[in-house]
């Protein structure tokens, strides 16, 4: 465990490892997390509050499968981006609706690919999107790093012991 | 999907309402019932549009450590290869992609050097040794909430 996860109490561990699941699709959802985690539910909203007021919870809610929700084009795009400029790159890429991840990493892909972006379009839009974003960064080298086939699609479990 | 659905898939991702009711407080929002609401989140997710309901836990906050990893797999080698990480529990995100660095993966674990050692052993039991590990040190944007 990384040595925040040991910050958190028992009962909020409880509850963090049934929220990482999937809650189910009941109308009453905090409920179902209170009886799974057993402890009531006025407990479970407080916590999940207290999660995302500290920054532990990223967000609570809808996980989408964007292909079936018609963002069909898709790809990872990697950007090689002089050092001095990544600030602005990251910064502007980040802004854009189409950019779900955007990450500086090191060491960079082959040496020169340093900025890595998630980008999303519908069918038969992402070439343009692509384009528009070059141009605007002023950045030519970078590669559509499509994917082919998903092997694994998960949500991560850091709780599940 | 309806506009109806885009505004509830919308709501749903970005702002779910923290009460014990919460499709009944999304059905004010959007002029309709509760009970509409409800049920067509229980057909998305029948659809599969929904994947889930639930946390989505920041990996910094939480103080694991992360990593992109490409491989360069030859195809005879590849089931083994993807059989081999698909068994990692900190393997969440697994793809095949247009490159000869063939299949990318995301690895998180408690700490760096337990990432590091899980790429040895997956070295060591697959024979696959060029993997590459791209941390990330600069975080501009992680979102996977759509706009639909």
């Amino acid at each position: 465990m990384g040595e925040n996860t040991e910050k958190l109490t028992e009962i909020e561990k409880r509850v963090a490892a049934v929220i990482e699941t999937d809650v189910g699709d009941s109308a009453d959802p905090f409920r179902k997390i209170a009886k799974r985690a057993g402890v009531d539910e006025s407990t479970v909203l407080d916590i999940i509050r207290s999660f995302k007021e500290r920054g532990v919870l990223r967000r609570f809610g809808a996980v989408i499968r964007h292909r079936r929700a018609g963002l069909t084009d898709n790809a990872m795009v990697v950007w090689a981006v002089p050092e001095e400029a990544i600030e602005h790159a990251g910064r502007l890429l980040a802004g854009r609706p189409e950019v779900t991840h955007c990450y500086e990493r090191t060491p960079p892909f082959l040496g020169i690919y340093n900025l890595f972006t998630m980008v999303h379009g519908r069918s038969g839009s992402l070439k343009d999107i692509v384009a528009g974003l070059s141009s605007e960064l002023d950045v030519q080298e970078f590669l559509v790093l499509e994917s082919l086939e998903e092997f694994k699609k998960e949500s991560m479990r850091y709780f599940d012991t | 999907m309806d506009d109806l659905d885009k505004s509830i898939l919308t709501i749903l991702q970005r702002d779910f309402p923290l009460e014990r009711n919460p499709f009944d407080v999304v059905g004010r929002k959007l002029g309709v019932s509760g009970e509409e609401v409800h049920l067509r989140v229980v057909r998305m997710k029948e659809e599969g549009i929904i994947r889930r309901i639930g946390g989505i836990f920041d990996r910094e906050a939480l103080d694991w450590s992360g990593t992109l990893c490409a491989a360069r797999v030859p195809e005879d080698r590849l089931d083994d290869f993807v059989s081999a990480v698909n068994a990692l529990p900190g393997v969440t995100h697994n793809y095949r992609r247009n490159h000869e660095y063939n299949v990318w993966f995301t690895l998180l674990a408690p700490s760096r050097e337990e990432i590091d050692s899980i790429l040895d052993s997956i070295r060591r039991k697959t024979g696959v040794d060029d993997i590459i590990d791209m941390r990330a040190v600069r975080t501009f944007k992680i979102n996977a909430a759509f706009d639909l």
